[in-house]
């Protein structure tokens, strides 16, 4: 399990400049507050395991949970024969807190709710950047990107045991609650490849 | 054999340890549930279950954790097999017990998830009906980290068996559930629902479980079970391991022994040598049956609120008696007006939050269930659930997440007889109105007889005097002369009862003027008297005075810290002109700045016309920030915060206009279509929309099109804007447009959303596409002039 102090993840502006629709490195005292706000809410939480994958059939990633048809993770896995799986979580008082937004400022649910997606990816990286600890990775890889589908989340949740360590369930559309939750694969580059 | 229930009054008693740990040393492979051995290899379960008895375990939790019928079709054969198994290890040995393991269903509930609460108790309500007739001795629900769910499961048993039901949850290393409850909120909880032993599991090891146990042992009446992790996972060499062997784990587990656990065993990780060395070490250790607890408290889904010598604010303004907006929110099904006013209580400081929607034109159970829902989602404060209807009583006490405050029951039998069978199922302290079929006594001595009247019946019920907490009922000194002293004698004596007393205030004044004055000086004596909680204003600078006056004067405010906070918060009245005089509202509007904007409205309408206001000051400065926007010299975060200020002006003129006689010519029907449950940019036109004087009907998302269409049928709204943000359901809105269209061709749909381009939009036959929320106003404003 990794976690992180909410102050330690800075979020990435431009990132989140995207996510506003503004410009590049836009800041200003709405984000300001908003961003001291939510950290108050915030519990950064990570799961991971490291196992073997195997490339061996075109297109198909098999880990030792499931199965994945993708073009673009086997793609991204060349050169790997294990990888990391894991989820990260904001957590759900964010959820709650979000909810609370909606009633009271649109412009601060707007805003923050921006702030969390940018957070839970830069918490994202941050873990990562731990779990490599001098190995050469691939860059991460998440459901939903690509060709991967959506409905590998359930057994990658399972074999992590999200909803225990990290609260992480699934709705009906694949959806993740808590909903600043991000899956994700990462291949670890063969020795002979590094 | 003895019951359960009775040995874990006479002794220490032990469950088993981890199943899965020992299922995959005996070949279970990796990723496939374990409860399928119930079936395919059940000589191995009875093994596991025989060596857990073997190593002491009085009771083993039956091979079903996992089991429900959304993951499981063949639930119903999983479970009777896994008893089965189970009792068979349990056959001929003495104090052997079986428990049906019954985990969580692996979906979160509402309104975190999309599990709807009565459909989990129906989920966990099957694998009881199970579980009962093939025998198990006990049902423990465990490994819940979310007090919803577990009030569900609790539920479930308590509806479909007479098993006893214990309950552990996983506490993390902050000592709270993974969706905010600490102990005492559970404790509170449980004990209300009438489980026979709490506890917690899982998570972490017995290590990080001894602060936690601590708050067990103060709190709780009931046994306590510990069934700890071996420490914390580890992944070596690809495989989990765990950080703490079966000697350490036995230390630890002396340990919470000794601090008040008297139910031990293990969880992930344990194996039959953890559980052997744990009763070896334990075993000697002096046992007690643990204390009753003598406190009052009623509970939300994060924590409980202790009615003691600190008194209790409860906000009284969710109430629609004398209050015009209100009474309109609920007629219009407003649910932001009434979440804000919930929100706006909490932020000023009330402990708990009274809700009544009783209005005779509404189907007053069903609002009431909406509110309660809604509200446990936007506040963390427990609830005061306030009907005179029976039926809307119990239904909002069962879908309640926590401990509720019902109020009330009053000392007639019919009351009684209603209000303390709901008590008695789903928990919850009780106020006590001290009034019978003889009416208000005009003594003191008479409303405490009522009190003992109603203990006393309550007893009968198995509810204990603490839950009870007396309103002895202000009557307005203009007809009363005696009505303060007389209440406040009633105080008095409840209190010398030993029983806690809660009074509405406000009763007081009727019919004075200046009301406040002498509300105040009523709650301050009332204090005094002994007076745990009110139901007030805390929008009432008066009654707060008077609150932190109190506690700072009483000890009950350590170093006066909250009096100083709550004295220095309170800007003195120069300080607010000032800073008004330097903004107007056309700027404050047009910079975001959305306390000011209120205040300014506010001033302005004491000598301008309500539609001036709107027309020459709010309207204008929006168009301001809209066209910055628009040509990109603003971005979307200011355009909101205007559109928040301008709603805050916007909600000052309202109060200018007398209730049913707001302007909703303008109005449009919004929704996010079947399927998406993405609605930021909804509601992102709905702000601008609102903010430019609309009367916004927002259906919210995941709509259907019958929904949308009965909405523009039953307001005559013309205007209908629909959004999108996923590919898979512009279909949805295609179907919306077309059955709006064949209802009433003069419709007129905007569609919205980052999928929808002009081509999707004419090609679905919309009427407008607008590509941003300040493009669906210009278009709306137009569609109306």
């Amino acid at each position: 399990m990794i976690t992180s102090s909410p102050e330690d993840i800075e979020p990435d502006i431009n990132e989140l400049a995207q996510r506003l629709g503004t410009a590049r490195g836009y800041k200003d005292d709405l984000i300001e507050a908003c961003l001291k706000s939510l950290r108050d809410h915030i519990d950064y939480k990570c799961a991971y395991i490291r196992i073997p994958v195997d490339l061996s059939r075109e297109n198909i990633c098999s880990f030792d949970f499931a199965e994945m048809k993708s073009r673009n993770l086997y793609d991204n896995l060349k050169g790997c024969s294990e990888s990391f799986v894991f989820a990260v979580t904001c957590g759900a008082a964010v959820d709650r807190y979000l909810m609370k937004l909606k009633v009271t400022s649109q412009a601060e649910y707007f805003v923050t709710d921006a702030l969390a997606s940018t957070l839970a990816d830069t918490f994202c990286g941050y873990a990562a950047d731990k779990m490599k600890a001098g190995l050469s990775c691939r860059p991460r890889f998440s459901p939903g990107y690509g060709d991967l589908s959506l409905s590998v989340q359930q057994p990658l949740l399972e074999r992590l045991a999200a909803r225990d360590l990290l609260g992480i369930t699934l709705g009906s559309s694949l959806l993740m609650s808590p909903m600043k939750s991000i899956t994700a694969i990462m291949g670890i580059r063969n020795e002979k490849d590094n | 054999m003895k019951k359960i229930t009775e040995l874990i009054k006479e002794k220490r008693v032990y469950f088993d340890g981890g199943t899965g740990t020992v299922l995959q040393s005996m070949g279970l492979p990796a990723g496939q549930p374990p409860e399928l051995w119930n079936i395919t290899a059940p000589d191995k379960i009875l093994s596991l279950h025989n060596m857990y008895f073997d190593a002491g375990a009085n009771i083993v939790k039956t091979n079903t954790f996992g089991v429900n019928r959304l993951k499981f079709n063949n639930y119903d054969q999983l479970i009777s097999e896994g008893i089965a198994i189970a009792k068979k290890a349990a056959q001929g040995r003495k104090d052997a017990y079986v428990a049906f393991d019954m985990g969580p269903t692996g979906k979160l509930l509402e309104p975190l998830g999309e599990l709807r609460f009565e459909d989990a108790v129906s989920l966990f309500a099957d694998n009881v009906k199970v579980a009962a007739e093939c025998g198990a001795d006990l049902v423990l629900i465990e490994t819940m980290n979310d007090s919803y769910e577990t009030k569900a499961a609790v539920l479930a048993v308590k509806e479909n068996c007479d098993l006893p039901v214990f309950v552990t949850n996983v506490y993390d290393a902050s000592g709270k559930l993974m969706t905010g409850a600490d102990p005492a909120a559970m404790i509170a909880m449980l004990e209300g629902l009438r489980v026979d032993a709490v506890g917690m599991n899982c998570s972490v090891g017995p290590d990080k479980m001894l602060d936690v146990i601590e708050d067990f042992k103060r709190l709780s009446s009931l046994p306590v079970i510990v069934n700890p992790n071996a420490g914390l996972p580890e992944i070596r060499d690809g495989r989990t391991v765990y950080n703490i062997d079966e000697d350490e784990f036995s230390d630890y587990m002396v340990q919470l022994a000794e601090r008040g656990a008297t139910i031990l065993g293990g969880c992930c990780g344990t194996t039959p040598d953890f559980i052997r060395k744990t009763v070896e070490k334990t075993k000697a250790l002096s046992y007690s049956v643990p204390e009753k607890k003598n406190y009052t408290c009623v509970s939300s889904y994060t924590h409980a609120v202790f009615v003691d010598n600190d008194p209790i604010l409860i906000g009284e303004r969710i109430n629609p008696t004398g209050k015009k907006k209100l009474k309109e929110a609920l007629r219009n099904d407003d649910m932001n007006y009434i979440l804000s006013e919930g929100i706006r209580q909490t932020d000023a400081g009330c402990h708990i939050l009274d809700v009544n929607v009783g209005l005779p034109e509404i189907d007053e159970t069903a609002m009431m269930k909406k509110c309660v829902s809604s509200l446990q989602a936007v506040t963390d404060l427990p609830l005061q659930l306030d009907s005179t209807d029976f039926t809307t009583l119990e239904q909002a006490a069962r879908i309640y997440n926590g401990k509720p405050l019902i109020n009330s029951v009053n000392g007639t039998e019919e009351s009684m007889s209603h209000v303390f069978p709901i008590a008695a199922k789903y928990g919850g302290g009780i106020i006590a109105l001290a009034i019978d079929e003889k009416g208000i006594p005009e003594t003191a001595g008479g409303r405490a007889e009522i009190a003992t009247k109603i203990i006393a019946r309550a007893a009968e019920y198995g509810i204990d005097k603490k839950e009870i907490i007396v309103d002895p009922l202000a009557l307005t000194v203009s007809s009363n002369p005696d009505g303060a002293i007389v209440t406040l004698g009633a105080i008095k004596l409840i209190r010398e009862m030993g029983v806690k007393t809660s009074l509405g205030v406000s009763n007081i004044s009727f019919g004075l003027p200046k009301r406040e004055m002498v509300t105040s000086t009523f709650y301050a004596s009332a204090l005094t008297c002994g007076l745990n909680c009110a139901i007030m204003n805390p929008f009432s600078e008066a009654m707060m005075n008077v609150y932190h006056s109190f506690r700072a004067l009483n000890m009950l405010d350590n170093g006066c810290a909250d009096y100083i906070a709550y004295a220095s918060s309170a800007p003195e009245a120069s300080q607010k002109s000032t800073a008004q005089a330097e903004e107007t509202l056309h700027s404050a509007v047009v910079k975001g700045l959305k306390d000011n904007a209120s205040a300014l409205a506010a001033e302005l309408l004491k000598t301008t016309d309500p539609l001036v206001v709107i027309n020459e000051h709010i309207i204008p400065a929006l168009n301001e920030i809209g066209t910055a926007f628009e040509e990109k010299k603003a971005y979307l975060p200011q355009l909101l915060m205007s559109a928040d200020a301008a709603s805050a002006a916007f909600e000052e003129v309202k109060r200018t206009i007398p209730a049913g006689q707001s302007d909703s010519s303008k109005a449009i029907v919004l929704a996010t279509v079947k399927g998406d449950i993405h609605d930021i940019g909804k509601n992102i036109v709905k702000v601008l929309m609102e903010s430019y004087g609309f009367t916004v009907y927002d259906l919210g998302r995941d709509v259907p099109p019958e929904t949308v269409r009965d909405c523009a049928l039953q307001h005559g709204c013309k205007l209908v804007g629909l959004s999108a943000l996923m590919t898979t359901t512009v279909p949805a809105m295609a179907d919306t447009i077309k059955l709006l269209k064949e209802t009433d061709p003069d419709i007129c749909v905007i569609v919205g959303g980052a999928v929808l381009t002009q081509e999707y939009a004419d090609m679905i036959g919309a009427d407008h596409y607008g590509p941003d929320a300040m493009d669906s106003v210009r278009f709306a404003e137009k569609f109306y002039s």
